[in-house]
């Protein structure tokens, strides 16, 4: 096998590929701007410089020439080269600034460079904290500038479309937005105009920078010179936790980052993977977070003389069951939902099951002609396969109409979705039989029928699986902290933070903006329970856990297992 | 150089600009479009034909707004923002409207060492406009530049991207001044280089006999 030697330690490789991304993907790290896996390599930062150099072949032998202690002789390339565009090559020594003051002084002196005509505005930057320009100039850069004269001053605030604000000044011009158009989203909507000292990244005249996906030019810029409109100003990187998880505007369950500040979702970046989306996230999917932070319920309430009031869990629990109670199970109609993790349907098909009701069915959500082929999709709820994977189909809705009116169905239990607004009910006909509701947001339409109106935790606030339409199982772990105690997610919040705010030990936790809402693989069991049905688990994990063994749809699919990136199950009906 | 030193700021364009060329003008003829379709076989790839098709469009149109780029865009299949980062690149790709003539007055190193900013101080007087500026019968533009690359004749100056007048002296430019306002444009001189000293009897001054010989591409239809 072909072996490379850097800073004097052998590897061995296969194939032919780039020196950058080999020493990356062995822990080796070398600075770098303008290179990214997905795109094309133009090369043009500099940054990432190393000394090259292969064995001396003599012409004679066609063998390696040796030294006098047998060494291979190592004719070194005369200039530093760039490792992101270098094919490795058997026999091949490598230097880094490790090994080598040349690439020291060469990384350093390209910093200079980069920085004549930087604002250094970090302290107003959003990108500061996060930044690769500000990281690697602090590590390899030099400790100041020998530039006396006049900044270039270049157009700032620039909008380049609805989502994308430029700061010209900042640009290095690695020309990752503009790949990123050409060669991903294939808008091209943007170009590098001007030369030398005065070019920068813009729109040509007329043209708005309304690519679905440009914000993802936004993580792509290695400095501050794309920001986010939306999320401008909002918070520091450093003020904010960032929970990997996945987002659920609609079925491709794309991999993300919830940013949290004081229990509010501040935005949402993408993750990468490469099963599921890449390196990429729809703009759609970035500012879909207002529903976890506005209009939020306060606790559960229960309906007295007409209205909503504020109980306490145990008594909305107790109302519920005591609504339930008197009625066959089989006149009870079970709506679960496509918004809901696998492990919240499943315990609604067992507690059904254990009331001699039918299955659950579930409302679908599609919105024909939204999806694009790539990561959005018609569908506009997360979880549609997980739920058919559990046998909860889509509801007949004149079927079910019919029996609401024929008085066959007696109570609805509606599991976080909202019957009403979608328009499988009108209010009216509901308006005479219990509605047991468990609910996101206030807007909720089915809320005004509601009998006993249970808040449930979002996917930022709950513990987890979703299925997306290609059939990938992935977990989401808790982002923010809801008001009421949950070991399991106190635990998975702990674990799931990058960082250590939020504990209720450290000096930056806050109850500010929390939520009164549980997720409903708590709230079910409790209802169950008092059905005299025990549905009682350790936590989700062991729901899940019990899931993958006992339904063949989702074999394989327990929390260790899908990990951060998720598992692929068989299709649905394959031998498994 | 010298005022963007002092003072450097890169202005935003606008972003949203009004056409100026009118609708009903704004294509290219058959005879122009089989000729970019020749362009284009030149290249691996029609993006390769961007900036002959884009000379084109400027001789055509006398300059390159938005809505040129877009159509030159479109002729060759290839993105109008790619276009338009070409069209920015070149300064010599005229994005406002010019003067009929354009003289570009270089004013680098050694034409400035040469009397270069005399020249063109000279010229600003004599057509009452600044650098920069066109005159309001809009027959001239006057504009500062880098380097043309023919300092052994310094100063120099370029008339519309196409010949070059070398040593120049008032009288040469009172002299063009004229000729230029009947239409008519300066010669195209060969410049000689070192070695060729000897051949022309010592005299490498370009005042010497023009030649055909060096005709330095792209040549504007009109200095034909
Ligand atoms: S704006 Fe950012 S991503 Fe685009 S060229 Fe400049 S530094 Fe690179
Ligand atoms: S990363 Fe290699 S030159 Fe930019
Ligand atoms: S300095 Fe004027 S032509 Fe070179």
């Amino acid at each position: 096998m072909p072996r490379i030697t850097i800073d004097g330690t052998v590897y061995e490789f296969e194939g032919r590929p780039k020196l950058l991304q080999f020493c990356l993907d062995h822990g080796i790290e070398l600075p770098h701007f303008c290179y990214h896996p997905a795109l094309s390599i133009p090369a043009n930062c500099r940054q990432c410089l190393v000394e090259v150099g292969m064995p001396v072949i003599d012409r004679e032998t066609g063998k390696p020439k040796r030294d006098e202690n047998g060494q291979p002789v190592i004719q070194f390339m005369p200039k530093l080269q760039t490792s992101c565009s270098l094919d490795m090559a058997d026999g091949m020594v490598v230097k880094t600034h490790r090994t080598s003051e040349k690439v020291a002084r060469a990384q350093r002196d390209n910093l200079e460079f980069l920085l004549i005509n930087h604002p250094l505005d970090c302290p107003i930057c959003d990108q500061a904290g996060k930044c690769p320009l500000q990281i690697q100039a602090y590590k390899y850069g030099p400790e100041g500038s020998r530039f006396e004269f006049l900044k270039v001053h270049k157009p700032k605030r620039v909008k380049l479309g609805p989502r994308v604000m430029l700061d010209a000044e900042r640009c290095i011009n690695c020309t990752r937005c503009v790949r990123f158009t050409d060669e991903i989203s294939k808008s091209h909507q943007l170009t590098i105009i001007e030369r030398g000292v005065k070019n920068y990244p813009i729109t040509p005249p007329g043209v708005e920078f309304d690519d679905p996906y440009s914000m993802n030019v936004i993580d792509l810029c290695p400095v501050g010179a794309l920001t986010s409109i939306d999320a401008r100003f909002k918070a520091r990187p450093w003020e904010m936790s960032a929970t990997p998880s996945i987002t659920i505007t609609n079925a491709k369950g794309s991999n993300c980052y919830y940013w949290v500040r004081d229990n509010l979702i501040v935005e949402i970046t993408a993750r990468a993977n490469a099963a599921v989306n890449g390196y990429w996230l729809p703009d759609e999917d970035r500012l879909d977070y207002h529903r976890f932070n506005e209009n939020r319920p306060d606790g559960p309430e229960v309906r007295r003389d007409g209205r909503l009031v504020r109980v306490s869990w145990e008594e909305a629990y107790d109302r519920a069951v005591e609504l339930l109670a008197g009625i066959d199970g089989r006149r009870i109609l079970f709506l679960g939902s496509a918004y809901a993790t696998v492990e919240d349907n499943y315990l609604l098909k067992r507690l059904a099951e254990a009331l001699g009701a039918d299955t659950p069915v579930y409302i679908p959500h599609i919105e024909p002609g939204h999806g694009d082929g790539w990561l959005r999709t018609d569908d506009r709820t997360p979880n549609a396969q997980g739920c058919q994977r559990l046998g909860i189909l889509p509801v007949d809705e004149a079927l079910v109409r019919s029996r609401l009116e024929s008085g066959e169905i007696q109570a609805i239990y509606v599991l976080e979705d909202d019957p009403v607004g979608s328009g499988l009910f009108t209010a009216e006909a509901l308006a005479d039989i219990p509605v047991i509701l468990h609910y996101y947001n206030t807007t909720n339409q089915t809320l005004v029928v509601a009998d006993v109106a249970l808040p449930a935790a979002t996917v930022v606030e709950t513990v987890g699986t979703y299925v997306n339409c290609d059939g990938h199982a992935q977990r989401v772990r808790p982002a923010k902290a809801i008001r009421t105690v949950n070991r399991v997610l106190m635990q998975e919040i702990g674990k799931s933070r990058l960082d250590q705010h939020g504990t209720p030990y450290d000096r930056w936790y806050n109850e500010k903006h929390q939520v009164d809402c549980k997720p409903s693989w708590e709230i079910l069991p409790e209802v169950a329970e008092r059905l005299g049905h025990p549905l009682r688990y350790k936590g989700p994990k062991y729901i899940m856990q019990e899931i993958a063994e006992t339904i063949p749809a989702f074999a394989g699919a327990t929390y260790e297992a899908m990990g951060l990136e998720g598992v692929r199950l068989a299709e649905i009906g394959a031998e498994v | 150089m010298a005022d963007f030193i002092k003072k450097p700021v890169v202005p935003l364009p606008e972003l949203h600009p009004e056409p100026q060329i009118p609708a009903d003008q704004l294509f290219f003829t058959e005879e122009e479009k089989a000729k970019i379709a020749r362009f284009k076989e030149q290249y691996l790839e029609p993006a390769g034909a961007v900036m002959k098709t884009l000379w084109l469009a400027q001789e055509k149109f006398g300059f390159l707004p938005p809505e040129v780029l877009q159509l030159v865009a479109d002729e060759l299949g290839i993105p109008y923002a790619q276009v338009y980062g070409v069209a920015t690149f070149y300064t010599q790709y005229y994005k406002e409207k010019k003067g009929k003539y354009v003289l570009d007055v270089c004013t680098c190193f050694t034409c400035q060492v040469c009397g270069g900013y005399d020249i063109l101080h000279y010229l600003e007087e004599k057509l009452g406009i600044h650098k920069g500026e066109t005159t309001p019968d809009g027959l001239f533009t006057l504009q500062e530049v880098e380097c043309l690359g023919a300092c052994g004749s310094a100063p120099v100056l370029q008339v519309s991207n196409g010949p070059y007048v070398h040593n120049l002296t008032p009288e040469k430019v009172d002299q063009l001044l004229e000729d230029l306002k009947q239409g008519k444009l300066p010669p195209f001189v060969s410049l000689t280089l070192p070695q060729d000293e000897a051949e022309l009897g010592g005299n490498r001054r370009s005042d010497a006999e023009a030649v055909e010989s060096y005709r330095t591409p792209p040549i504007a239809h009109h200095t034909r």
